[in-house]
């Protein structure tokens, strides 16, 4: 098992990459598990498809030249809809071209391990698209890439980890790197196949708030199950605000939670369905949880040196004292347009209230 | 489209025998005066203060020294970055206010400049600035109460009209040398709260709970009220109306003849007030018992006693509350700023000063001048002792100097009067506002005392204004009352409202504290967070809406009406014409 746990040119594990190459392997998602794995912060089990693996596909299935000759036929300014004919043509040939014999196998034996690791049959994975330069391309890219909650069995996360490849082409992307004039070979994808956690609720969490930039509270945002029905907006979250320098809870805004992300056993994936009327006005989160989650959000922080925002998820076994699983972190975008002054200044704050010209603030 | 109410039919003729330079006064940016054409292009607004009008002397005096050498000078020494003080201009009797705008940047930036240097150090030292200043005024007011102006040679009246004058004036200086300041600081921590996600209706409460002498003064005079009830004087009371209450007790002999000289007893440390804000026209409690017979009488017509105690316990309760919902929402740092805001607030507390100066200056400041005029009406004369206070300054120093009050003086004096009345009766007819519209004020004192805010600047423009049974305004005492209206033109007529029943005036000032001590609620057409009806109907538990704008134009006197207090809302439910048809 040494082989595995090491890695290959194609498969990396979370646990045992060397930090310092691991967001240009695995891509920034995957890379940044490992820096938080490093860090001592609790993640999921899981390994990536590298991008390497990614770029030997497309050289060698002949999928490079069949997307060029694609987005050739495009001209330099489309039309939407000529966009979508290409995003969808091209993603048709990700999914009907299959990989190399040795690629598969390297994945379905990487998917053994991890039934082994986690010691479940057939466990369910959430498999992630991870791109690279995901996070330097500012926000525009955060998200866009296909993620699939609850595949289980090789033959599904292989399929998976094709759709994965194919969403670097989804409309929203290609128009993007067209207007940019990036060419898709110098962001190219990695895809991480993660323990799927059972989740009781998930939520993100900022460690400013995402609006203001206020740096003295964390901003919690959370639901039952899992996070994909928040990330997506489909579903208004609680919201609950700490204080950063006390823990303390400043704030906790019950939700009406109509949606909610579940485990489908018929389709064998995570989707999103109606929230059962009970769960939908009860509180998420707990005391003990929402310091725990906070804890984990400072730590993550003070890791990086800069703000973050982070996905986690509560497990259905966790207990109180257990550390919060983190499955995704990456830096806010938000930058304060205001700091809390450090005392009562009456003068400042009569220029800015009383003289400015403007009505006081909740006048 | 800016709404532009004329100030033409305003402008012309004022009192009879009033000269332009009777308003020869020392003015730091504008001078008070009659309407005249141009005003138009300022925003004027009528001051409820003094609803029931102002005699030649009071208005000039008041105006010139007070309204606007007290607010224009101290927003100079402050200084407000961009605002100059208010000045006034009258229409009729009446007085309409208006506030002065600095706009020059430049301007503003070196005031903002001179603000920063100077504010800290008021701040600092507020409770030696104000008692300073009180002290100040106390020791002019004893040396007042020291005279025997019986005894004073005639000669010495010009002297001591030119001191009782300068006591007024110096006692603005002082007044608003300290509201301005306190004002700031209050409003900084009020937007800095709101900020911080507070909810604004919790900040008023922040300050509240702290003993006003004003407070103290209303206290005494149910403590006056019980021990009538004691003296088995009840009924007395009942039977008779103010004016004749002396009369009635006196005739009722026994214990009504102690009660009374325990009253006169209470008015001698007390009743140097008067129904009024610094109108030398007013008499005090002492002069005309009526108000304070009055508001005994409406006392004793309670079932239960309003009970201080209790209602400060309950305000001191409240506020801790208050502070701790707010703190319990607040981060560390935010929580180091809102106790240093509260720290600042409470050792320089705007609601508490805002009732509690008013012993001191606005209701006994010009007591000393209204004696000294009616000592001189009896040494001149005059057909009645208040004949002065319908002369202009100079005409009085020229009686004071020896002139004979006779002839064409006499005569103008009977004019005036009918003037005075005239314009008396027109109160209820005065627009709410005058000149050139805006949508909404800057100035936080017109805000937050006055008022004037979007909501009541769209309400007083509203042509069927008298027709709406729906009314909006600041939500400045929370809580529900429904009760019987009373519309009210002055504190004058405050005997006239029954326990339980609801105020609606202009608005108040610190001369109606007492009939909070029995109302159900209170509905104001002026006045924002920062009223006095909004302060002390906090600190009586006295659901009131303020700045309603139109409050005394559509709600009758006798109507039905609902106060929501909480919501700032007033529903009129039933008009009084209605159920007096329902009757006959």
């Amino acid at each position: 098992m040494t082989g595995a746990l090491v890695g290959t040119d194609s498969i990396v594990w979370v646990d045992s990459v060397d930090p310092a190459t691991a967001v240009a392997v695995a891509g920034s998602k995957m890379g940044r598990l490992t820096e938080l794995h490093r860090a001592g912060v609790q993640v999921p089990q899981g390994f990536a498809v590298t991008v390497e693996a990614y770029r030997r596909h497309c050289a060698e299935s002949g999928l490079d030249e069949r997307i060029d000759q694609v987005l050739s036929g495009l001209g330099s300014s489309p039309a939407e809809h000529e966009v979508e004919q290409a995003s969808a043509t091209i993603r048709g040939l990700f999914s009907e071209t299959p990989m190399a014999a040795a690629l598969e196998a390297e994945i379905v034996a990487a998917y053994e391990e991890l039934a082994d690791r986690v010691v479940e049959v057939n466990p369910p994975t959430a498999v992630r698209s991870s791109a690279t330069g995901e996070d330097a391309a500012d926000a525009s890219f955060a998200g866009i890439f296909d993620t699939y909650l609850g595949i289980s069995g090789p033959q599904r996360v292989l399929a998976a980890v094709r759709s994965c490849w194919g969403s670097l082409f989804t409309t929203r992307a290609l128009s993007y790197r067209l207007r940019k004039g990036i060419s898709h070979h110098d962001m190219p994808i990695a895809v991480g196949v993660i323990e799927l956690i059972h989740a009781r609720a998930s939520g993100v969490a900022f460690s400013v708030h995402p609006v203001t930039g206020k740096p003295d509270r964390i901003v919690i945002e959370t639901s039952w199950g899992w996070g994909e029905a928040i990330v997506q907006g489909l579903v208004d979250p609680d919201h609950v605000e700490v204080g950063k320098a006390d823990n303390r809870i400043l704030k906790y805004e019950v939700a009406h939670k109509k949606m909610v992300s579940a485990f489908d056993f018929a389709e064998g994936r995570v989707t999103e369905i109606a929230m059962p009327e009970r769960l939908a006005d009860r509180r998420v989160l707990d005391d003990e949880q929402i310091v725990a989650i906070a804890e984990s959000v400072k730590a993550i922080e003070r890791h990086y040196g800069y703000p973050v925002d982070v996905e986690w998820v509560i497990s259905r076994h966790r207990r109180a004292g257990d550390p919060i699983c983190i499955v995704q972190s990456r830096p806010v975008t938000v930058t304060a347009t205001e700091t809390t002054p450090a005392a009562y200044d009456p003068v400042a704050l009569a220029q800015k209230y009383i003289f400015s010209g403007k009505p006081i603030p909740g006048r | 489209m800016t709404n532009v109410v004329p100030v033409e039919p305003f402008t012309g003729e004022w009192y009879p025998g009033y000269k332009p330079e009777f308003f020869d006064f020392p003015y730091v940016v504008d001078a008070p005066s009659p309407f005249k054409p141009g005003d138009e292009q300022a925003f004027w607004f009528l001051d409820f203060h003094w609803s029931r009008g102002l005699t030649p002397l009071a208005a000039t005096l008041w105006s010139a020294d007070g309204y606007c050498h007290g607010t224009q000078s101290a927003s100079e020494n402050l200084p407000l970055p961009p605002g100059r003080g208010v000045t006034c201009r009258f229409a009729g009797t009446h007085l309409y206010g208006s506030p002065i705008p600095e706009d020059d940047p430049r301007e503003i930036n070196a005031r903002a400049q001179r603000l920063a240097r100077n504010l800290p150090h008021f701040l600092q030292n507020f409770t030696s600035i104000w008692e300073a200043g009180r002290d100040e005024l106390e020791d002019t007011w004893n040396y007042f109460q020291g005279i025997d102006l019986t005894k004073v040679p005639r000669e010495d009246f010009p002297k001591l009209l030119h001191q009782a004058r300068r006591y007024h004036k110096r006692a603005m200086e002082i007044h608003f040398a300290v509201m301005y300041p306190m004002l700031v600081n209050f409003l900084s921590f009020y937007g800095s709260c709101a900020e911080m996600g507070i909810d604004t209706n919790l900040i008023g409460k922040f300050l509240q709970g702290e003993d006003t002498k004003i407070m103290e003064l209303d206290r005494e005079l149910y403590k006056l009220a019980i021990k009538a009830r004691e003296a088995g004087l009840s009924q007395v009371f009942a039977e008779n109306e103010p004016e004749n209450m002396r009369q009635a007790l006196l005739a009722h002999g026994g214990s009504a003849s102690q009660w009374l000289t325990d009253f006169d007893d209470w008015l001698q440390v007390w009743g140097h007030r008067s129904d009024a804000t610094c109108d030398v026209g007013v008499p005090s409690w002492i002069e005309d018992n009526t108000n304070a017979f009055g508001n005994i009488k409406t006392f004793l017509m309670k079932d239960t006693d309003h009970d201080f105690d209790a209602a400060q316990r309950n305000a001191i309760e409240e506020r801790e509350a208050a502070i701790e919902a707010a703190r319990s929402g607040l981060t560390k740092e935010e929580q180091a700023v809102f106790d240093g805001g509260l720290a600042a607030n409470r050792a320089a507390n705007f609601p508490w000063w805002q009732d509690d100066h008013n012993f001191y200056i606005d209701l006994k400041v010009m007591l000393p001048l209204r004696h000294i005029c009616q000592e001189l009406a009896a040494r001149v004369g005059a057909d009645d002792k208040n004949d002065m206070i319908y002369l202009f300054w100079p005409e009085l120093l020229e009686v004071a100097n020896g002139k004979p009050y006779a002839g064409e003086l006499r005569s103008l004096v009977a004019d005036r009067r009918q003037y005075f009345d005239h314009w008396f009766h027109k109160r209820a007819e005065m627009p709410k506002v005058l000149g050139t519209i805006p949508e909404s004020v800057e100035d936080p004192v017109l805000i937050e005392i006055f008022g004037i805010n979007p909501g009541s600047l769209r309400a007083v423009q509203n042509p069927d204004a008298a027709e709406q049974t729906q009314l909006a305004g600041v939500p400045a005492a929370k809580g529900r009352a429904v009760g019987v209206a009373r519309v009210l033109q002055s504190s004058d007529e405050l005997h006239r409202v029954a326990p339980g029943e609801i105020l609606v005036c202009e608005s108040t000032s610190p001369n109606w504290t007492p009939a909070f001590g029995k109302i159900g609620g209170a509905v104001c057409d002026g006045g924002g967070m920062l009223s006095h009806a909004a302060i002390v109907g906090r600190e009586y538990g006295v659901p009131t809406v303020t700045a309603v704008g139109v409050a005394t134009i559509a709600i009758k006197d006798g109507d039905t009406i609902e106060v929501d207090g909480t919501n700032g809302k007033v529903t009129i439910l039933k008009r009084a014409a209605d159920l007096a048809g329902a009757d006959t």
